[in-house]
């Protein structure tokens, strides 16, 4: 998933829908993430390429809304309800992913099973 | 007098002029006398109208700005909706008057057009660039120019809009959060969006028309005048253009705030799809214009579309289903048409009690159906349903009771596939539209909800006025924890647990004095180690003097701390409003981990202390991740719902989320 800084990116996602937990007044998802531009890309233990500064799901909660839409450990998160998640802060990537007027979060995720599994299906 | 005719829907007074021409063959009854629609039609327009004598009136009275711009908001819709109205109005007048030549005439054959089937569409997630120059950005001199935009979004005679946003140059992008469905879309809808604005700092009471001619202009296009409007666009025998097409209402201008017209687009059902995508922007205006606001030139937005075919039932009943060319295996189900499967259910009942069908079969775009023979023994024609399942075909043939309910099925399946070459991709899967909720989220803050924005430091340059103005705010929100934002002598004690902060509290406050640490706390707080899948989660700033209070999320402290006025207090003050907090959730609870701030004056260290001990047991965990071969303290993540962490920054996250050497996990 490594990329060329002004070439386009392709890959192969999945469309991730989570329906926020209400907690009270919290709504949460029910995992982690870690990454962004302004973090340090090479101690992320889940990206192929150490150079690569997307958010990626570090944590996935047992039984959490994003568990049970899907979402994996491990998976790299492309766009948030439209937003792109590629080239932001990890602030940034938080505040997406946490804004209290949304209720679902659509995400398209990218992981190395995906293309492994196109690449199968096209052999 | 009057002459009931059961063919005619409403009563014509005999010997009446009418009734004579009439009789003469000269216009039909249907011309004159209201139908349903329009007297629906009818109805919403005065319902416009007296909205928008209102919207006038208050656009009149209203003193603050922000009332202005709403209220002149609401006076565009209201427009907006009455010329629509008014044209489907003269739409439907024509049709009729099409329809009445066209069957004298008498040309038309039956007209076997089929219409396809309605559906909701729903657009939601609007975004929509903005593209500042860089001298706006750093240009901080003056006051924000700002401008009130919002969308208008019209299909055929629906109109809604959203609500209304102030963008500034602080903004990069205009956000709706509105989600809009209309209800009776057809496939060939044409969704068409324009982006309002208008300047807020225009001096509204330039009005053009005087006070007094406005609100007769308002007041005169009342109710009456609606009905003598209905009356004169209803045509005459020979006009079918009627003088309806000439008779537009004049828009009553009124002296406020004007909407202009920055951008529109149009949205059709190519551009429908379960995910967001980019549409281009057509601007209107320049630079010039004090409504101007500079647009990338693109929106961004979710449109989805359900059919009623995928989401209804569009035809049910008994049948026989045969699989295969087998005779024997007949079995006799209740059939619902809906979306792309025919389910058959062993009884009707089974659809209410929500129980599974007993089969399914697909009808997609690659299903074929034919209608087969008569069979030589019931003598009823059984439909055969072919599928493609992996390679293999497989045929079900169904029959219904009589010839009609065979035929109904077949006229039912005719429209299905149409309906489906109709919506395209809308009836490949079912696409879900999420109404909004009802209850709105409470808006936490004004825009300029920073911290920074709220400190007024009266002493220069005094951490205790500082740290007051924390303790203060804390006090009055709750302070969610900060996640994911471990100050990084965390690490420090990863590695090491018995090593001091004394690094990081060098060069700092004066006043910090480097005590031994007194060890009030440490006996009756014992942490245990247990330390399940959660580590100790760091919220205070890694400078501050006494800012390390680690906590572990379990379960809940003993009192929530009083305030005395110790500086100190604010970093410790955190713990516990955090933790009281997380009392009430109730969840992990396997540990107590208590960090309880002493009760008198503090010292940095004895909070130092504390963490050192609780760090301890954590070290055992967080070094588990470092052996990783990574420095990545672990935020907050006890309970298995833990909570997000708040829009609000505190000082020490900041810092230690600046701290490059970290990575940043946060829970969301």
């Amino acid at each position: 998933m490594s990329f060329i800084p002004g070439q386009p990116v392709t890959a192969v996602v999945q469309r991730i829908e989570i329906r926020k937990l209400r907690q009270g007044e919290h709504l949460i998802l029910g995992f982690s993430i870690g990454g962004g531009i302004d973090q340090d890309p090479g101690q992320n233990p889940f990206s192929e390429d150490k150079s690569d500064k997307g958010i990626y799901v570090t944590r996935v909660t047992p039984g959490g809304p994003a568990e049970v839409a899907g979402l994996m450990m491990g998976d790299k998160v492309m766009q948030v309800n439209g937003w792109d998640m590629t080239m932001v802060t990890h602030d940034q990537a938080r505040k997406r992913l946490t804004k209290k007027n949304e209720d679902v979060v659509r995400l398209l995720v990218t992981r190395k099973s995906l293309e492994q599994a196109v690449r199968h299906s096209m052999m | 007098m009057f002459c009931r005719n059961q063919t005619t829907r409403a009563t014509v007074a005999r010997c009446s002029a009418l009734e004579m021409e009439i009789r003469r063959g000269r216009f039909r009854r249907s011309v004159f006398l209201e139908t349903l629609q329009d007297s629906d039609i009818q109805k919403k327009i005065d319902h416009e109208i007296r909205m928008r004598d209102g919207a006038c009136k208050l656009l009149a009275a209203c003193t603050q700005r922000d009332q202005a711009l709403e209220a002149s908001k609401s006076l565009l819709t209201c427009n907006t909706r009455i010329m629509a109205y008014m044209s489907e109005l003269q739409r439907m007048k024509e049709a009729q008057v099409m329809q009445r030549v066209a069957r004298r005439s008498s040309e038309a054959g039956p007209t076997d057009d089929r219409r396809p089937c309605k559906g909701k569409v729903a657009i939601s997630d609007l975004r929509i660039p903005l593209m500042w120059k860089d001298t706006e950005y750093f240009k901080n001199k003056g006051e924000l120019h700002r401008c009130a935009v919002f969308c208008l979004l019209q299909m055929g005679g629906e109109i809604h809009d959203t609500d209304m946003v102030m963008v500034d140059r602080t903004l990069t992008d205009i956000c709706f959060d509105n989600t809009i469905v209309f209800n009776e879309a057809s496939p060939g809808f044409d969704l068409r969006v324009e982006l309002y604005s208008c300047s807020s700092e225009e001096d509204y009471s330039a009005g053009s028309t005087p006070r007094k001619l406005a609100s007769k202009l308002s007041s005169s296009l009342g109710r009456s005048a609606g009905k003598k409007l209905r009356a004169a666009v209803d045509p005459g025998a020979g006009s079918p253009t009627g003088g309806g097409a000439t008779l537009l209402l004049p828009v009553p201008a009124v002296a406020g705030p004007k909407y202009h017209l920055l951008a529109h687009t149009s949205l059709s059902l190519a551009h429908v799809q379960d995910n967001f995508r980019t549409h281009d922007l057509i601007t209107s205006g320049n630079e010039e214009c004090t409504y101007w606001v500079p647009l990338y030139g693109s929106v961004c937005c979710r449109l989805a579309a359900q059919p009623d075919c995928m989401n209804q039932q569009m035809m049910s009943g008994c049948l026989k289903v045969k699989l295969g060319g087998d005779p024997q295996s007949s079995t006799n189900v209740y059939g619902v048409l809906k979306g792309t499967n025919l389910s058959c259910y062993h009884r009707q009942e089974d659809i209410e009690s929500n129980v599974e069908p007993a089969f399914t079969i697909a009808i997609n775009k690659e299903t074929r159906i034919r209608a087969s023979e008569k069979d030589p023994d019931s003598n009823v024609q059984s439909i055969s349903i072919s599928n493609l399942y992996g390679g293999e075909e497989v045929t079900h043939t169904v029959s219904a009771d009589s010839r009609q309910e065979t035929h109904r099925w077949m006229e039912a399946f005719w429209q299905h596939f149409y309906d489906m070459s109709q919506w395209k991709q809308c009836c490949d899967d079912l696409m879900k539209i999420d109404l909004p909720s009802p209850r709105k989220a409470a808006l936490v803050t004004s825009k300029q909800g920073s911290l920074y924005h709220e400190m007024v430091i009266d002493t220069a340059g005094d951490i205790g006025t500082v740290t007051d103005i924390l303790t203060r705010r804390m006090q009055e929100l709750e302070l969610r924890s900060q996640l994911g934002t471990s100050p990084p002598w965390m690490s420090l004690f990863a590695e090491s647990p018995g090593r001091q902060r004394s690094p990081r509290l060098a060069g700092h406050s004066p006043r910090t004095p480097r005590r031994l640490p007194r060890s009030p706390l440490s006996p009756s707080r014992c942490p245990r180690p247990s330390l399940l899948s959660s580590d100790a989660s760091l919220t205070s700033d890694s400078d501050s003097p006494c800012s390390t209070s680690p906590c572990s999320r379990h379960g809940g402290l003993a009192e929530p701390l009083s305030l005395p006025s110790s500086r100190f207090r604010p970093r410790t003050l955190s713990l516990d409003a955090k933790l009281s907090t997380l009392r009430g959730r109730g969840y992990g609870g396997a540990l107590q981990c208590s960090c309880q701030p002493p009760t008198s004056s503090l010292t940095p260290i004895p909070a130092q202390r504390v963490s050192q001990a609780t760090l301890s047991c954590s070290s055992s965990t967080s070094s588990n991740s470092s052996s990783e071969g990574r420095r990545s303290p672990e935020s907050l993540d006890s309970s298995p719902f833990s909570r997000p962490s708040s829009a609000r920054r505190s000082l020490r996250s900041m810092r230690a989320k600046l701290d490059p050497r970290n990575w940043l996990q946060s829970q969301v």
